[in-house]
Formats: C-alpha cells, sequence, structure tokens
C-alpha cells in the first residue's frame, strides 16, 4: 500500500523534475511558431509559383482558352479572391486570439495530477445578440450577392450562340474511349455524316453543340479548357456545348468514375481554323479504298478482317459479314443506327457487343492518338505540326502501335474477358502485325 | 390465460436450458462481450473504430503509392478502384461514425446525469452489429485471394458501374450486405439515444441546459434516423438487382442511373453532418473549458446545429450538378447550398469569440479543438466555391473535391475526435495520455494533413481528376502528387506517435500503481466530470438536480461580494467518488451479441450461399428469443460495481418482454 504511495511521489516528484523539460518545450513552442510561419508562407509561395507556371498542366482550369470555360473563371476567380480574404481573416483571428490570450506552460499546470490552479478568471461572456445576428447577416447578404451572379452565369451558359455552322456532335462514352458522331446538318435523328473516336476536331470560335450519350456506365465529357464537364448517362441524353477562342490541342479525361480503366480514358478537343476544318470534314466524309491485292497493306487487311473488324469499322470496306451477321452486305451506317439511335436503346448491354462498338478506323492516321488518347500515334504531334499534315509529317508511333495490336490490355487496362477493352491478339506473328500496320497506314 | 401459460412455459425453457440465465459479473474479457454497460460498449466502438481507422489508413497510403509517380505501378488499376473504394467506405461508415458513437455512447447519458441509455440490451446490439458489418465489409480485402472481392465501384457506388454487368465478382454485394448491416446498427443505435436524451435527462436539466456536445449528439441521432432508410432502401433495390436480377438500375431495361444517385446523396448529404456535428459538439466543449469562458452564444451553437440538421436535406443535389438534371434544379440546389455555409460559419466564430478574452491553456484536447477551427475554415470555403454551380463543372470529381472534402473530414470531424480521445481519455480510463506525445502527435499529423491535402486542392484545379489510376507525365501533377505522398506518410508518423502515446501512457500509469486522475482533470464544466474516473459502472451515485447550464461549474465556482469569480468548492468535493454500491443497474446479456453473429452470417449468407443465410437466421430468431424470454434480474439485489451477487434460477418468474 504504502509502496504504491511512494511510487506515487516518485512519478510526481519525476514530474516536477521535468520542470526543465518545459523550458525545452518553451523554445520549442518559439521554434515551432517560427517553424509553421515559415511553412505557411513558403507554402503560399509555392502556390503562386505553381499557378504562375500554369502553362505546363494542359487540363488546367486556371487558364481557359473557351469562351464557357472563361465565363466560369469570371465568375470563380472574384470569389475565389473573397474566399482567401476570409481565410486570411479566420486563420489570423486564430493566430492573433492564440498568441494574445494563451497562459505559459507554467501558469496552465498541465501536471499528470491536480491539474487546475485557482488564477484569475476571464469575464464570463455568454454571448451578445446583437453581433451574433451581425455575424449572420453578413455572409448572408455576401452569399445572396454571389448567388445572383451565379444564376446569371448558369443560365447564360447554357446559350449557344448562332453560327454559319449547323453542325452537331453527338458524343458517346464507351468503356474506355469517346466517339463522335458528326451531324452536319445538325439533325440527330439521321444517321452521321462523321464517325471518329478520341479526338473532337472542331472549327474555332464556333459554339458546336454536343449530345451527350453514353452505351455502357456513366462516363463524363470534359475539356477543361474550353468548358467544364457534362455527364453521359446511359440512356439519357445530355445538350452541351463547347467552344475555343484559339486553335490548338486541347487535352480531356473522363471525369465520371468509369471502371477499370477510367484513369485512362482520355480525349482530346483539336480546334482548328474555319478552313482547315473544312478540309478535315471533307476527308472525313471519304470511305476508304480497298488496297491493292498484291501489297502488304492488302496482306493487312486479310488479317483485319479476320482479327479485328468483328468490331471495327472501316468505312467502305468493312461489311456485315464481318459481324457474324446475315452476310448481306449492310450499309456501315445501320450498324449505328442499330447501337447509337437517339433513344434509350443506345445503351449497350453484352449481347450487342458486335461491329461498331469498338472505334470507327476509317481515318485513324488523321489522328494524333490512340487507345483512348492514352497513346500518341505520331512521336512528333506535339510540336508544331499542323494536325492536317499528320498522316503526311509525323512519325509512326511505330512501336507503341504494334505492342497494342499485340496485346492491348498488357498496354492499357481492360477487361477484355468480358468483352469491355480491346481483347489481346498475341496469336499474330510478326509478320501479321508488320502487314496490318501497313493495312492502317492506307488509312488516312 | 395465455399471459400466464407463456410464462409457465417460458420458466420451463429456463429450467430446462441454462443458458437463459444471465452472464454475471463485471471483470474479464468475457464481461466486455456480454456488458450492456454503455461506457463500454462506448470504449468498444472507439477501439473498433481506431482498429478500422489503421486498416482505412494502409489503403490511403497504398493509393498515395500509386499516385506519387506519373504511370504508377506500385499496385494495378483494377486493386487500385477496390483500395480507394473500400478506403472511403471504411473511414466514412466504419472509422468517422463508429468514433462518433463512440463519444454518444460513453458521454451521452454521463453528460445529461443518466445511469444508462434508455435500453441498454439494444445498445449491445447496435455495437455487435456494427462490428458485424465492419468484419464483414473489411473480409472482402481478403476473402478469395487479396482484392479479388473488394467493393471496386467508388463508396459512391454509382449505377449501372455498380451492376453485375460491370462489377462481375461479389465486391459490391459486400458493399450493399455490409452497409446495410451497419445501417441497422446506426439506425437502433439513434433510436435508442434519442430516448435517452428525451426522457432520461437528471432533474432540471431541460434542452436548453444541455451541453452543446449531447445537443449536436441529438441532432446527428435525428439525421441517422430519417437519412438512414433511405440509404437502406438504395442498398436494397442494388442487392436485388445484384443477387436475384431485378431491374431497377438495368438500363436496358429501362431504368433512370439517375435514381441511385438521388437515393445515395439524399442520404448522402446528411451523412456528412453526421460526420461532422460530434466534433462540432466535441469541439464546443473543449474550447470553454480551455479558455475558462462559457460557450459564447450558446442558443446560437444550438440553433445553428439545428439549423444544419435542418438546411441539410435540401443542398443533396449539388453532388449531381454536371449529372444533366436540368439548370432549374441545379440553380434550387446552388442558392440552398449557399446558404448552408452561413450556420457554420456562425459555429466558428463563436468559437472564436469564445476564446476572445479568454485564458487559453493549449493542452493537446485545445490544439485538436482550435486545429478544427482554421482547418474546417478551409473545408468550409472551398465548399462555397463549390456551390457556385457553373464553377462546380469544373471542380468536381476532381482532386479539388478531395481536397475540400479532406479538410472537412480529416481536418474537421477527425481532428476534433481525436481532440475528445485526448479530453476524455482521464474520465474513461483514470489517467491522462502524455501531453508532450500528445502535442508532438498533433503538430505532426496536422503537418502531415496539410502537406497531403492542401496540394490536392492545386491539383484539382490544375485538371487531376479522382479516382483515376495514374496519370501521364505531360500532365504535369508529379510534382505535387509527390509532396501529398510525403505529406501522407507524415501523418502515418503522427498516428503511429498517437499509438504510441496510448502504449506508454498506459504502462507508466499502470508502472506507478494505477493512481486516478481525479474526478476534473482539466477544470472542465459538464456534469460528466463530476463523478469519478474512469466513471463507476452506475455513473452517479445519486440523482442530480441541475438548475442551470454548466451546473458543474457552477458548483465549483461562485462569486465574492465584489462580483469576482471565486471557489466554491474542489471538484473532489461536489464530485461522486462511485461508493454507492447499492444501485440496480441492467445484467449483461448474452444475445445482443448472439443476434449481431447471426445477422453477419446472414450477410455472408447472402453473398455466398444461401445455407450459411439460413443457420444465421437460425441464430437470429433464436436471440430474439433468448433475448425476450431472459429473466429480468433480480430487482432487490445491488448491482454495483462489486456486486458480486449471482442470478439464481429462482429469479426467472420475474421474466419481461423488452
Amino acid at each position: 500500500m504504502g509502496d504504491a504511495n511512494k511510487r506515487r511521489d516518485v512519478y510526481k516528484s519525476n514530474y516536477i523534475t521535468k520542470l526543465g523539460e518545459r523550458e525545452v518545450s518553451r523554445n520549442l513552442k518559439a521554434l515551432v511558431w517560427l517553424s509553421s510561419l515559415l511553412v505557411v508562407t513558403g507554402a503560399i509561395a509555392l502556390i503562386v509559383v505553381a499557378i504562375v507556371l500554369d502553362d505546363n498542366h494542359p487540363l488546367s482550369t486556371l487558364s481557359p482558352v473557351g469562351r464557357q470555360g472563361r465565363d466560369i473563371a469570371a465568375l470563380i476567380n472574384p470569389i475565389f479572391i473573397v474566399a482567401g480574404v476570409i481565410f486570411f481573416l479566420v486563420q489570423g483571428a486564430v493566430l492573433a486570439l492564440w498568441w494574445r490570450y494563451r497562459v505559459s506552460g507554467s501558469e496552465s499546470g498541465d501536471g499528470e495530477f491536480g491539474y487546475y490552479e485557482d488564477g484569475e478568471f476571464p469575464e464570463q461572456i455568454h454571448g451578445n445578440n446583437r453581433v451574433e445576428i451581425g455575424w449572420t447577416l453578413v455572409p448572408t447578404v455576401l452569399l445572396a450577392v454571389i448567388s445572383v451572379f451565379t444564376l446569371i452565369t448558369l443560365f447564360a451558359l447554357d446559350d449557344v450562340e448562332a453560327s454559319d455552322e449547323d453542325m452537331v456532335v453527338t458524343v458517346v462514352g464507351q468503356q474506355w474511349w469517346w466517339e463522335y458522331q458528326y451531324h452536319l446538318d445538325g439533325n440527330t435523328s439521321t444517321p452521321p455524316d462523321i464517325v471518329t473516336a478520341n479526338e473532337l476536331v472542331i472549327p474555332v470560335g464556333v459554339d458546336v453543340p454536343l449530345d451527350i450519350k453514353s452505351r455502357d456506365v456513366i462516363h463524363s465529357f470534359w475539356i477543361p479548357k474550353l468548358n467544364g464537364k457534362r455527364d453521359a448517362v446511359p440512356g439519357r441524353a445530355h445538350d452541351w456545348v463547347i467552344q475555343s477562342e484559339e486553335t490548338g490541342r486541347f487535352r480531356g479525361q473522363c471525369t465520371e468514375f468509369c471502371g477499370l480503366a477510367h484513369g485512362y480514358m482520355k480525349m482530346v478537343a483539336v480546334v482548328l481554323t474555319k478552313q482547315e476544318f473544312a478540309q478535315w470534314r471533307d476527308n472525313q466524309i471519304t470511305s476508304a479504298d480497298m488496297p491493292q491485292e498484291g501489297t502488304a497493306a492488302h496482306e493487312g487487311w486479310q488479317v483485319f478482317s479476320q482479327q479485328c473488324a468483328s468490331c471495327h469499322v472501316v468505312n467502305g470496306i468493312t461489311s456485315a459479314t464481318n459481324r457474324g451477321g446475315s452476310g448481306t452486305e449492310a450499309d456501315t451506317w445501320d450498324i449505328y443506327r442499330e447501337l447509337s439511335g437517339n433513344d434509350a436503346g443506345a445503351y449497350l448491354s453484352q449481347d450487342t457487343l458486335v461491329a461498331g462498338a469498338a472505334p470507327n478506323l476509317t481515318h485513324l492516321m488523321t489522328r494524333s492518338t490512340f487507345a483512348g488518347s492514352w497513346y500518341d500515334l505520331y512521336l512528333n504531334a506535339d510540336s508544331h505540326l499542323n494536325y492536317l499534315d499528320l498522316p503526311e509529317n509525323g512519325i509512326l508511333n511505330r512501336v507503341e502501335l504494334e505492342k497494342w495490336i499485340h496485346n492491348a490490355p498488357e498496354r492499357k487496362p481492360a477487361a477484355a474477358d468480358e468483352l469491355r477493352g480491346m481483347p489481346a491478339r498475341s496469336s499474330l506473328s510478326p509478320q501479321d502485325i508488320d502487314n496490318l500496320v501497313a493495312f492502317m497506314s492506307t488509312l488516312d | 390465460m395465455s399471459t400466464t401459460q407463456g410464462t409457465i412455459s417460458a420458466s420451463l425453457a429456463t429450467r430446462l436450458l441454462g443458458v437463459f440465465s444471465r452472464p454475471q459479473g463485471s471483470e474479464g474479457w468475457k464481461s466486455w462481450l456480454f456488458t450492456v454497460d454503455h461506457k463500454r460498449i462506448g470504449i468498444m466502438y472507439g477501439a473498433a473504430a481506431l482498429f478500422f481507422f489503421l486498416v482505412g489508413g494502409a489503403e490511403a497510403l497504398f493509393i498515395r503509392l500509386q499516385l506519387a509517380t506519373p504511370n504508377g505501378s506500385v499496385i494495378g488499376a483494377g486493386t487500385y478502384n477496390g483500395v480507394f473504394t473500400i478506403h472511403g467506405v471504411t473511414m466514412v461508415f466504419l472509422v468517422v461514425m463508429p468514433m462518433a458513437a463512440a463519444f454518444a455512447n460513453y458521454l451521452l447519458p454521463l453528460q445529461i446525469g443518466a445511469r444508462d441509455v434508455a435500453f441498454p440490451r439494444l445498445n449491445a446490439f447496435s455495437f455487435w452489429c456494427f462490428l458485424a458489418g465492419g468484419v464483414l465489409l473489411t473480409s472482402s480485402i481478403f476473402i478469395g485471394g487479396w482484392f479479388q472481392n473488394v467493393p471496386d465501384a467508388g463508396w459512391f457506388n454509382y449505377a449501372p458501374n455498380s451492376g453485375v454487368l460491370f462489377s462481375p465478382h461479389k465486391g459490391v454485394d459486400f458493399y450493399a450486405v455490409g452497409l446495410q448491416i451497419t445501417g441497422i446498427a446506426s439506425l437502433v443505435s439513434a433510436v435508442n439515444l434519442i430516448v435517452t436524451v428525451l426522457n432520461m435527462r437528471a432533474k432540471g436539466m431541460s434542452l436548453f441546459r444541455m451541453p452543446v456536445l449531447t445537443w449536436m449528439l441529438l441532432i446527428t441521432q435525428f439525421l441517422l434516423l430519417f437519412a438512414l432508410p433511405v440509404i437502406t432502401v438504395a442498398l436494397f433495390l442494388l442487392m436485388f438487382d445484384r443477387l436475384w436480377e431485378s431491374n431497377f438500375f438495368n438500363v436496358a431495361a429501362g431504368a433512370d442511373p439517375l435514381l441511385w444517385q438521388h437515393l445515395f446523396w439524399i442520404f448522402g448529404h446528411p451523412e456528412v453532418y453526421i460526420l461532422i456535428l460530434p466534433a462540432f459538439g466535441i469541439v464546443s466543449e473543449i474550447i470553454p473549458t480551455f479558455s475558462r469562458k462559457p460557450i459564447f452564444g450558446y442558443h446560437f451553437m444550438v440553433a445553428s446545429g439545428i439549423a444544419i440538421g435542418f438546411m441539410g436535406w435540401g443542398v443533396w443535389a449539388h453532388h449531381m450538378f454536371t449529372s444533366g438534371m436540368g439548370p432549374l434544379s441545379v440553380a434550387a440546389f446552388a442558392v440552398s447550398t449557399m446558404f448552408i455555409a452561413v450556420p457554420t460559419g456562425v459555429k466558428i466564430l463563436n468559437w472564436l469569440a469564445t476564446m476572445y478574452r479568454g485564458r487559453l491553456r493549449f493542452t493537446t484536447p485545445m490544439l485538436y479543438a482550435v486545429g478544427v477551427v482554421s482547418m474546417f475554415t478551409i473545408g468550409g470555403l472551398s465548399g462555397v466555391t463549390h456551390a457556385i454551380a457553373p464553377s462546380d463543372t469544373q471542380q468536381t470529381d476532381t482532386y479539388y473535391i478531395v481536397a475540400h472534402f479532406h479538410y472537412v473530414i480529416f481536418g474537421g470531424a477527425l481532428l476534433g475526435l481525436f481532440g475528445g480521445f485526448h479530453f476524455w481519455w482521464p474520465k474513461a480510463f483514470g489517467y491522462k495520455l502524455n501531453e508532450l506525445w500528445g502535442k508532438a502527435s498533433f503538430w505532426v499529423m496536422l503537418i502531415g494533413f496539410n502537406f497531403t491535402f492542401g496540394p490536392m486542392h492545386i491539383l484539382g484545379l490544375q485538371g487531376m481528376s479522382r479516382r483515376i489510376a495514374t496519370y501521364q507525365a505531360s500532365e504535369g501533377f508529379a510534382f505535387w502528387n509527390m509532396v501529398a505522398t510525403i505529406g501522407s506518410f507524415v501523418i502515418a508518423v503522427g498516428v503511429a506517435m498517437f499509438l504510441w502515446n496510448v502504449f506508454s501512457s498506459t504502462r507508466n500509469w499502470r508502472r506507478v500503481g494505477r493512481p486516478s486522475v481525479g474526478p476534473d482533470p482539466w477544470d472542465a464544466r459538464g456534469l460528466e466530470w463530476m463523478t469519478a474516473s474512469p466513471a463507476p459502472e452506475h455513473n452517479f451515485d445519486s440523482d442530480i438536480q441541475v438548475d442551470r447550464f454548466d451546473e458543474f461549474w457552477h458548483r465549483k465556482y461562485g462569486r465574492d461580494e465584489k462580483g469576482k469569480i471565486v471557489r466554491a468548492a474542489r471538484a473532489e468535493e461536489i464530485a461522486h467518488d462511485g461508493s454507492n454500491t447499492n444501485v440496480h443497474l441492467p445484467s449483461p446479456s448474452y444475445w445482443p451479441l448472439v443476434l449481431g453473429v447471426g445477422i453477419m452470417l446472414v450477410g455472408y449468407g447472402l453473398i455466398f450461399n444461401l445455407w450459411i443465410a439460413a443457420l444465421g437466421v437460425v441464430a437470429l430468431v433464436g436471440a430474439i428469443y433468448g433475448w425476450c424470454l431472459e429473466p429480468a434480474d433480480d430487482p432487490d439485489t445491488a448491482h454495483g460495481h462489486d456486486h458480486a451477487g449471482r442470478n439464481s434460477l429462482e429469479d426467472e418468474e420475474a421474466i419481461t418482454v423488452g
């Protein structure tokens, strides 16, 4: 019994001899104050640097070039500033109160036993109704003002400025790539004039209405430099609009979690001058030609028709036979009508995953990326090479393309055994793959 | 007539089966399994939540490792999806909610001067049911191989990606079943605690004399009561879709996937306040104590909590601004979301006003509480920027959101709960955690936290999407991701320091013969400090008459003739010493545990094999019968902490149901 008491006394006195430790902790405190100030200042400096160096961020929302993106930035930037001011006021108040009203270590008596001291009490203020009402009203008014501007911008974003282009693009998300169906006359109930994948090509300065859909799960279409995002929901068609004040290539990313390869589902918006766009459009409308017999490309076509054409369409060459159908020659567009009409039937179940459910490859070589824009199709695409000159002057990223054909699930996650994503073609010989690439190189 | 018969047959059953007597004693590990004591249940909630916190934290570190560099290959895309899903589910449902339940269970009866909760056996059942759900969910990590059957459709689990077609393994089944089970636990607990607060307050403790923490917990229970049925409906539909091929979310059969989103977020947004309000309550207890001032604007604090509780129901669709629900809906929810910032702001300002002209003692709990004020403000401000719907179309599903809700849930809820651990640790265990280690762990955690989640604001604005398993070097996300990863390991060090503090403080205390720290080690204000530490099994030796808010503080301090505050009595003189052994307490019971196990078996059975479920149903029904038929304890025997009396079989005449 007495033993325990003794031990307790030792423990207590040990604690008291820790007074020296308190001196240390006071120095420590000064150190902590100083270093935390340094840390905070440093962090803010770094943030400023980060924003200044924003050029290196192709997906940045901070430097929009689209009309809608700029409207959003014009709305949010002043609010960021207001929020920043409130941030500094509150954090400043916390630090000031801390500094001004803290009780020093020895006075606070933070012992293990008998904690409190009978020191002075501050005035026991229970509250102040006027102050409370004041700081309820001030933020209310501030937020009311903000909501007015929010609503104005919100409804303005739905406007589509009229232009000489009637074009509407149906954007279809699918695990894990994007398809674009161009309706040049603006009528989405007729078959599209152009079907392409991953790269949405639009003319500069024109509001292009989008009609966003999905074939399987929810995706979200987002080109941060041009506009905010809009979900692609199966069974629904969502209106959206995209516009760019500048030409260039702007990267995007699917931003609704859509399963295994969600992070690898990217896209690009390519903004061309109106002339270039017309040139691009006129080329895209054309069908591909069958390669001449005896050439490597023709050999490649043979492989393609057996290995690839059950999913990939090349306008003018692939036919219904390739998708295990009845064997009658069918208009390529029938497939699209079947699979991605404007009704809720656009939804693809596992059973209907047949030709047309993989990217249309008719003009593969005119695109700068492949595999859901995860890989570059041309090694020099990022230099100042004109987009329309890619098939001619681009250096084909042959190594990656061949690897992709040989074993796609190894190059980008896919659930190919569940018919989601491109299955491996490991049985293909190097010769087959060479021939395939030769065939694909004709698709410009 | 039939009642008599029932009693006779029941007593016959009792004679035949010895198990219908009730377990005895309050020592040893078995007594923890069968306890109905709200304090022990609270401690078990806390321990379980801390365990799951380590699990969820480990998952977070894997996420950060994978994202540390571009083209990360630490874990594959499939595993990554599972890890971030189970991280979210774990942290929300198995860490923050039960940690808050730990404080609710331990403190609510003490703060209102009650002996226990209204339904002690139901309370025990809540815990075992929660643990059953937690074990089931966590076991998905390794059942059938590591991360082979883990939920992988995100904690938000949007249809149709959560359907069998797109997530064919059993992960989402675990999610649907496990969350229904933890939902039962929370729902039962909510009813129990609401009845406790409304019916069992000490004499004179009117609603507006209750501590702010009690108020916030009460509001939280009401939110749970109304929010959980909504998610339960959604999970129920999902379960039928997955297990029995119904078509609630099957788009091919005409379903609209937005149904899931609405159901999920009608629950999901109040859930945010379910997570944060308990921490607000804790902060509202800590700051006055260490400012030596009463809480500033008590009525406004309570009213703003109630306002948050109501407004929280009208903002759910701000999670769906880009879902295509139409500009009018977006406009309405943008405005409602904006104004929910007002009551939250009122709270922040009231805490600052409480500190104003106080005598601030920066103990570990105070550091955590002020940390909440500071960090939650950041989360609140970024929250307002999300309410700007057009801007949200840029920010949503980016790391800006990840930053935002970690500032709210980690910087707000978790820091508050950790502050609560340090503050009430002496009350629960009779000794304090070491202050030096406590402060050090706080600073390490705070710095790590800011280095982890601060940069995510920048990453989000630079366009980094959430839930992506990796990114490309050319996207320019590498630097801040590396900073965040380093920060996450600093947090891990801080957590390890906290655990070491728990371990070493306990060891030191045991070495010196387990002295009690005394009833009121912090010079605090609430009734929970008016009894011995650790709180005796029966809480208070006698009923307490409450005459004002902060009753305990007013008993300690009075004013002299000059109006100066002087000590009227020392805490030891007022506090109950727990010596009254003549208090009747409910006896322990086997059945809450059995019922929990039964539900867990039903859960596994639904996922794997209905025969297991049948076994579970047997246990479940048996437990309910046992629950109803087991004898009430002998009302004439005392059941204080040293009660050694045993229940004889002769007691069973007093069978009660319920």
